[in-house]
């Protein structure tokens, strides 16, 4: 990425030129080779001959791989060359196993092993949500991590007691849980208080206004924020039903330059099966003037 | 002898970051309002709202959403000094503290300023405020002491997506030109720059590509000098005079021909 001195890969910003079909090699840098497609070998046929004309990426040009792409492949292991089965890493596959980084060289319909969740790809609703899921009758995912706490419950789907979609994020004035950022008056001038995003058209059925102070609660808890009434938050529409969408960001906390209500409070103690990460991203909430 | 150098703000590509307010603020060691304590204002994501004597930079943003959004788009644009080629404030300084240097930017020196404030009235962009640690009227430097060691200024080093583009005044207006046809080329026919011909005071040392009219920017259209008043005001004050001198020549001669004083007023 940094071959020479005053030479950052990552800082540059050439497109490919109008009406070539590339791969924007010249765009920025891809760790660690500058590929851009993940196991593009399989963009050729046994062969190495490209399945499609329109969407040929790399492929065996008698000697060598070459193409669009800087090729994810041994760059002269020949397309019918045999793999050495008692060898180890990439000497192992043959030159028709394009994926490289599986310990069998070939792509995967479902994880046989190593995910709690699977085999195969399905939709769960998240665990506190407005709809039943409208595919299967498992409404979430059967594997999910529930920490059975004291306060930590969870409302049954469709509650009509928590009937607004939730979302929290992030802004680049705060970083993470604003544990560091509130306390740099640079920072907190810009983004000076907890606020709920809200549409107009939900802020006209709650009779509020642009900055008036709200409490969105949840079964596990509720916080006070300013209303930031703008169209950029859409309600959704549901079988035929409007459900509001409510979001937030979650960088305020009791201390600092500029305090207030932590949007944690909100979210439940729940896990995906694999990685733990919690699902603070859609749950549901009520809402009312504080 | 250095080029002319300025900005160009792409406001197509501004993420509203706000890198450059910080960096700003950071390398001119300029305070936070109130210590950084405010209220919400409610305008989108701008709390700032203005450029003044302690923000340089600002980040402005404007929702333009259609009543069923079909219609949308989250305008954002980072503003700044103009530093215009015939400037108000330059114009009006009593002390000379505001000057043009050698990069053909318009610099407030703090140490001869004497804090009369007539340039921030005669900034037609709002440009300047008082700075409370100096008790004076400042503004942006284009970072005067970067550009003498040959740094650009600290908002367009610190802009992730080259919005902020910094350089000879030249080269920026080639390289705007060239981001206007690209744009139409792509079908955003309502791109257009700000500020790039002499036409609007001499011609504006930061200017910007703008997509709508400069006014949703909050920017004037048409930017005027104080000195614009000069003649008309000069012709008037030379025509009040005049009248003024023969009302009086009138009067006089009124009373030298009239019967007198009264008997027994004493004036």
């Amino acid at each position: 990425m940094l071959p020479a001195k005053d030479q950052n890969l990552a800082a540059r910003k050439q497109p490919d030129p109008p009406g070539v079909t590339g791969a924007q090699l010249e765009w920025g840098w891809a760790w660690p080779a500058n590929r851009r497609i993940l196991y593009n070998r399989a963009s050729a046929d046994v062969q190495g001959r490209p399945w499609s004309e329109r969407k040929k990426w790399v492929w065996w040009d008698g000697a060598k791989w070459t193409g669009r792409d800087v090729p994810d492949f041994a760059p002269t292991k020949a397309p019918g060359s045999k793999g050495d089965p008692r060898a180890i890493g990439l000497d192992a596959l043959s030159g028709s196993e394009p994926f490289i980084m599986k310990p069998d060289g070939v792509g995967w319909l479902y994880v046989p092993n190593g995910l709690l969740d699977g085999p195969l790809p399905a939709h769960y609703e998240p665990v506190e949500s407005p709809v039943t899921n409208p595919l299967y009758h498992q409404q979430s995912s059967p594997v999910l991590k529930h920490w059975r706490l004291d306060g930590n419950v969870l409302a049954p789907p469709g509650d009509p007691r928590f009937p607004y979609i939730v979302t929290t994020y992030r802004l680049t004035e705060h970083y993470l849980s604003g544990a560091m950022s509130r306390w740099n008056p640079w920072l907190t001038e810009l983004q000076p208080e907890f606020f709920v995003e809200i549409s107009p058209e939900l802020a006209a059925e709650k009779g509020l206004g642009n900055t008036d102070w709200i409490r969105i609660s949840t079964p596990r808890g509720s916080v006070r924020g300013k209303a930031l009434v703008t169209r950029r938050v859409r309600p959704f529409t549901i079988a035929g039903r409007v459900v509001h969408h409510v979001g937030m960001p979650f960088h305020w906390g009791y201390q600092g330059l500029v305090v207030g209500d932590a949007a944690n409070e909100l979210t439940a103690f729940v896990g995906d099966p694999n990685v733990s990460i919690h699902e603070a991203k859609a749950f549901v909430c009520n809402l009312e003037k504080a | 002898m250095p080029q002319p150098m300025g900005f160009f703000t792409d406001t197509t590509v501004c993420i509203g970051c706000k890198a450059c307010e910080v960096a700003c603020k950071e390398w001119n060691q300029l305070p936070a309002r109130n210590g950084g304590v405010g209220i919400l204002s409610g305008d989108s994501y701008d709390n700032t709202r203005q450029l003044d004597g302690i923000h340089w930079r600002h980040v402005k943003f404007i929702e333009q959403f259609s009543a069923d959004r079909q219609d949308g788009r989250w305008l954002m644009m980072s503003d700044v000094c103009k530093h215009c080629a015939h400037a108000g404030c330059l114009e009006v300084c009593p002390t000379g503290a505001i000057i043009r240097t050698e990069f053909d930017t318009v610099v407030i020196q703090s140490d001869t300023c004497n804090g009369c404030r007539d340039c921030i009235g005669a900034c037609p962009f709002g440009v300047i405020g008082v700075n409370p640690v100096s008790g004076t009227p400042q503004k942006c430097t284009l970072c005067y002491d970067r550009m003498k060691v040959g740094l650009e200024p600290a908002c367009a080093k610190a802009c992730p997506t080259k919005s902020i583009n910094f350089g000879p005044i030249a080269d920026l207006k080639e390289m705007a030109r060239g981001r206007v046809g690209q744009l139409r080329e792509a079908g955003e026919n309502r791109a257009y720059l700000y500020g790039a011909d002499e036409t609007m005071l001499g011609g504006l040392n930061s200017f910007y590509l703008l997509v709508d009219k400069p006014e949703v920017y909050g920017l004037p259209p048409d930017p005027r000098l104080p000195s614009r008043n000069l003649e008309p005001s000069a012709l008037w004050s030379t025509l009040g005079a005049v009248v003024l001198s023969i009302m009086g020549v009138f009067h006089f001669r009124e009373r030298g021909s009239g019967p007198g004083r009264p008997e027994g007023v004493d004036v």
